[in-house]
């Protein structure tokens, strides 16, 4: 990639990749035409992105909790108790922790939900998967956790079967987003609920630009000093800036058929929680 | 319950672009997450093994103070070990909810009747109240040796002299605070005059309740008087 592609201005970039609004306006939210998507800012054949995804990941398993943990300054273990504390998760439940990396939210959901209830692990990067494994058996979480390698877009589950999915930071790695969603309410029993937690747009132009100016100068070297992957965190970044912004998120869910769909916005909109029930 | 669940439904249907100043900081969640870990710390420092969370698994526990924006909601999870208590700061379910202040938990503590509190619309207890008396009184029995705690971190002798260390200024504060209320009792009464003491405040109720007495005897003579003077 080429030093300009490190922190391009909206006018270097093609015209479908100024913004994630203008990228996602059709009907398969991430994609310029049927046969590519983003990767980062670059344009990409649709088949590629898994496994370039995939290369990301299995590349940051090992560090992905020091690196959360610098990146966010801790943040995000807010950002997923926010998360546990929306969904209602109640004693008995059925939950499903989507592109569920190193189990944060699943180590969480199995405690609450107790040993009637059940909680799958599904991620579709199998390092991250073990690395999740790994943590939980060590916390001593086994009874009720299943592990799954999955794609978001074809989840290998029953229609009806959980009462809460949950994707934290993993959304915008999926090629295929409405495919995706439609997928996750497949899945849902009525009366479930989805949440999506992930990065989104600041709420206000002054955090918007030091946000920038941290993602794309800051977060890359720290990627390349703790994980020795400057690379992978660009692609963060990137991959950031090209996700759907809050509004064009909830409406993703509501063409997929979720209900009362709502956001909320969390440290200026940095990070945003969106909500949608099966009915 | 419904209705509150449909109240809730209905309140989260709307976009919310701007959040509530305490959640959008998640200042539930750091007070959440801050409680869970002091907690769970002084489960796991217990000496007293006989406190069991058998009856208290699954079961949520919810706090609504008035001082707060937010619930407190404790659940017990006994299938990790040692169990563990998970604090929300929301829950659709509770065993058991408690809407109540900090002042009126203060007076719970000084022994002040729960029924008396309910009745004086201080405390609303809907649920199970057991499940409430099973945390306090786990809350109660817990044990912790601090001395052998941080004799773990810092060795049995420091230990040893920092204590004696602490006990010895604690001593010396409390010692040093009873002089100085004294001398300035000693420097507003006796010297500037500005208040009385106790035994002078004592003397003139005395002396007043007499002056009172002998009013009244007077004004009884006086009614005796007229009333001999009206018969003539």
């Amino acid at each position: 990639m080429s030093s300009s592609d490190q922190n391009p201005q909206a006018s270097d970039l093609p015209s479908s990749q100024k913004t994630a609004a203008d990228a996602d306006t059709s009907a398969d939210n991430s994609v310029d035409s049927k046969s590519t998507t983003h990767f980062g800012y670059k344009t990409i054949e649709k088949d590629d992105k898994i496994s370039m995804v995939a290369g990301v990941f299995h590349s940051v398993a090992k560090q992905y909790d020091v690196m959360n943990d610098l990146m966010s300054f801790g943040i995000h273990r807010l950002w997923k108790r926010f998360t546990i504390d929306a969904s209602g998760v109640r004693p008995g439940n059925k939950v499903l922790d989507l592109a569920g990396g190193t189990g944060d939210l699943t180590a969480k959901f199995s405690q609450l939900v107790g040993r009637e209830g059940k909680v799958v692990l599904a991620d579709i990067n199998s390092s991250m998967l073990n690395v999740g494994r790994d943590k939980l058996r060590d916390k001593g979480l086994v009874q009720n956790i299943e592990y799954v390698q999955a794609n978001a877009e074809y989840l290998p589950f029953e229609e009806n079967t959980f009462d809460i999915v949950t994707i934290a930071f993993g959304l915008r790695n999926v090629t295929d987003k409405d495919k995706a969603l439609r997928s996750i309410y497949s899945v849902l029993k009525p009366g479930g609920r989805l949440l999506v937690l992930e990065f989104s747009k600041p709420e206000h132009e002054l955090l918007n630009k030091a946000y920038d100016f941290y993602s794309f100068n800051i977060l890359p070297k720290m990627g390349e000093l703790v994980a020795k992957d400057g690379e992978s965190y660009k692609y963060l970044a990137e991959s950031i800036r090209m996700h759907p912004d809050q509004e064009t998120l909830k409406s993703m869910m509501d063409n997929a058929g979720f209900e009362q769909t709502s956001f909320k916005n969390l440290t200026g909109g940095v990070v945003a929680l969106h909500k949608g029930y099966k009915f | 319950m419904q209705a509150s669940i449909n109240k809730a439904l209905s309140s989260q249907a709307n976009s919310q672009p701007s959040t509530p100043f305490a959640e959008g900081l998640l200042l539930p969640q750091v007070a959440t997450a801050t409680l869970e870990l002091i907690i769970n710390k002084a489960l796991a420092l217990n000496n007293n093994k006989a406190i069991s969370f058998a009856a208290l698994n699954q079961k949520t526990l919810t706090l609504a103070l008035a001082e707060l924006s937010f619930k407190l909601s404790f659940s017990v999870d006994t299938g990790s070990s040692p169990a563990m208590v998970m604090v929300r700061s929301q829950v659709d379910t509770s065993d058991c909810t408690i809407k109540t202040s900090i002042k009126t938990l203060k007076k719970l503590k000084a022994n002040q009747s729960l029924t008396q509190l309910i009745k004086q619309d201080e405390l609303d207890v809907n649920g199970d109240i057991k499940i409430a008396q099973q945390f306090a009184n786990i809350a109660q029995s817990l044990a912790i040796d601090w001395q052998s705690e941080l004799a773990k971190h810092l060795g049995d002798v420091p230990t040893h002299k920092l204590l004696q260390f602490g006990n010895k200024i604690t001593k010396s504060i409390s010692a040093t605070g009873k002089q100085i209320e004294a001398d300035i009792c000693e420097y507003l009464v006796h010297e500037k005059r500005l208040v009385v003491t106790r035994s002078q405040v004592s003397a003139f109720n005395g002396q007043t309740t007499a002056i009172a007495h002998e009013v009244t005897a007077i004004s009884a003579r006086i009614d005796k008087l007229f009333a001999k003077l009206a018969a003539k």
